[in-house]
């Protein structure tokens, strides 16, 4: 039987520690959304080039980022290269596993974007004189990050839902760490839960919304 | 019939069609099974044995209390941090995974008087050069999240100044953060500190001293109200030091003396 008296109060106390954690998880978001963002674009360079290497590096992250779970990523970092030696902190390991995973997600975005910009119009670039490259940076690249802005921004709420996996390297300064703190503490499990879960979503919301101003900033014609 | 005799006579009626409420324990005791939630990555209170069995002295201390219930045993294996919510949510009947009986605890849970007794023991890489508890101050440091030791160390921590704490999520991470040297020291209670250091499994570790924390006094744990249980509980405990079963128990998974289970001065 359901058997369970909420205290609401004493869970509602700790929501300034809570918000203090959800700046946290903000921060990683976003500078994994950043890091995400510049390795994609690199990744997506590498996949074009003519280099075999460059080409089997972008494609093995690629494969690595999408098949295999965050969680794994993550763990990965604090715990495999832990085996090797290097030493990264929960902080940075789960920077790391996240931005990784976004640059894998990012760099199919982009490359489907670029799938729907027509040949013709890097040929045109290029019969006027640019580089391959200077095509890509002045033709191709703000096509592309135009027609994949806003799968872009599922990614960025995705980097935000992934934060909560930083527990299992020992993160305790984001707002799944504080909360699991909290909730080691007192156990009262739903009531912490149940309110970190609300914060989550609005700002996965407010986050949502912002890129859609954004785009229409950037965008409308 | 006037209303008063109507009253009265359907009062009457209820009271004998009315069943008695069952509580836990009548439940427990009725579905022929006691389910007991166990931490099995807690050497030697809880741990798998090579065929996968759940062995330890939470896993028999179960077993113990399903035999004079009555009832089957059923080991559900329950990380640290879910444990209540475990019990919570009816996956569990009792809890008797070694939990410490913290007053902020027990505002959630009905805590019995102890079963058990820990003493807090620091294992350090030995590449850290951490000799002692004091040496950790400034080191970085960890422990399973949400265990007694955990709260004391972070609170350690903070009143150092200096310094930092992680928190993991299993006994098994902490060693094998602490073999990496991602951690320099972590307090653990002092059998699984010596229980993980034997197992050979986490080179370069070692048990280098004592924490300075109280003795961590921990207990079974049902829902709050269900007094039936707890009373009943309570009395088994009592029991298996008066028949000599805790200090066989020990001796089996521990070894040494078993720890006195009351504190001088206080009724419990």
């Amino acid at each position: 039987m359901f058997n369970y008296t909420f205290r609401w109060n004493q869970a509602l106390q700790a929501l300034p520690q809570m918000l203090n954690g959800a700046l946290v998880t903000l921060e990683i978001a976003l500078l994994s959304m950043a890091i995400g963002l510049v390795c994609a674009v690199a990744l997506t360079l590498f996949r074009r080039s003519d280099s075999r290497i460059l080409k089997g590096f972008a494609a093995t992250w690629v494969e690595v980022a999408r098949n295999t779970p965050a969680l794994f990523q993550i763990y990965m970092a604090h715990f495999g290269l832990g085996a090797f030696g290097v030493h990264l902190s929960p902080f940075t390991s789960l920077l790391a596993g996240i931005a990784f995973n976004n640059a894998g997600y990012l760099s199919e975005n982009f490359r489907g974007a670029l799938k729907a910009i027509p040949d013709t119009q890097a040929r045109a670039g290029r019969s006027l004189g640019l580089t391959s490259l200077q095509a890509f940076r002045y033709i191709l690249l703000p096509q592309m990050l135009r027609i994949a802005f806003l799968p872009a921004t599922n990614q960025m709420v995705w980097a935000i839902l992934m934060t909560s996996l930083g527990v299992t390297v020992g993160m305790n300064t984001d707002l799944a760490g504080v909360t699991q703190a909290l909730n080691a503490k007192s156990f009262r499990t739903f009531e912490f839960f149940a309110i970190a879960a609300v914060i989550y979503y609005v700002i996965a919301k407010v986050v949502t919304l912002a890129a859609r101003a954004l785009a229409w900033r950037l965008f409308r014609s | 019939m006037t209303i008063k005799a109507l009253a009265l006579s359907l009062m009457a009626a209820a009271a004998i069609v009315a069943p008695a409420k069952a509580d836990k324990l009548d439940d427990i005791i009725a579905s022929g099974t006691l389910r007991c939630a166990v931490v099995l990555d807690f050497p030697p209170m809880g741990s798998r044995d090579a065929a996968n069995n759940p062995v330890g002295f939470d896993v028999d201390y179960c077993n113990d209390l399903a035999k004079v219930l009555g009832v089957t045993a059923e080991i559900v294996e329950t990380p640290f941090p879910e444990r209540i919510p475990a019990l919570m949510s009816g996956r569990v009947d009792v809890g008797v995974a070694s939990t410490s009986d913290t007053l902020e605890r027990a505002k959630t849970v009905g805590m019995t008087i102890p079963y058990f007794a820990f003493e807090m023991a620091v294992t350090a890489n030995e590449k850290s050069g951490v000799k002692s508890f004091e040496d950790m101050k400034g080191k970085t440091v960890g422990a399973t999240a949400g265990t007694y030791e955990a709260i004391a160390l972070e609170a350690q921590v903070k009143t150092w100044g200096s310094g930092e704490f992680r928190p993991y999520q299993t006994q098994a991470d902490v060693f094998l953060a602490l073999s990496q040297g991602q951690i320099d020291a972590t307090v653990s209670t002092s059998t699984v500190a010596q229980a993980n250091v034997k197992t050979g499994n986490f080179p370069g570790i070692a048990v280098v001293g004592k924490a300075p924390f109280d003795i961590d006094y921990v207990s079974l744990f049902t829902n709050r109200e269900e007094y039936g249980l707890i009373n009943y509980l309570n009395l088994f405990i009592n029991q298996q030091v008066r028949t000599g079963r805790y200090k066989e128990l020990y001796a089996k998974w521990v070894g040494g003396e078993a720890p006195n289970l009351t504190v001088p001065g206080v009724y419990r």
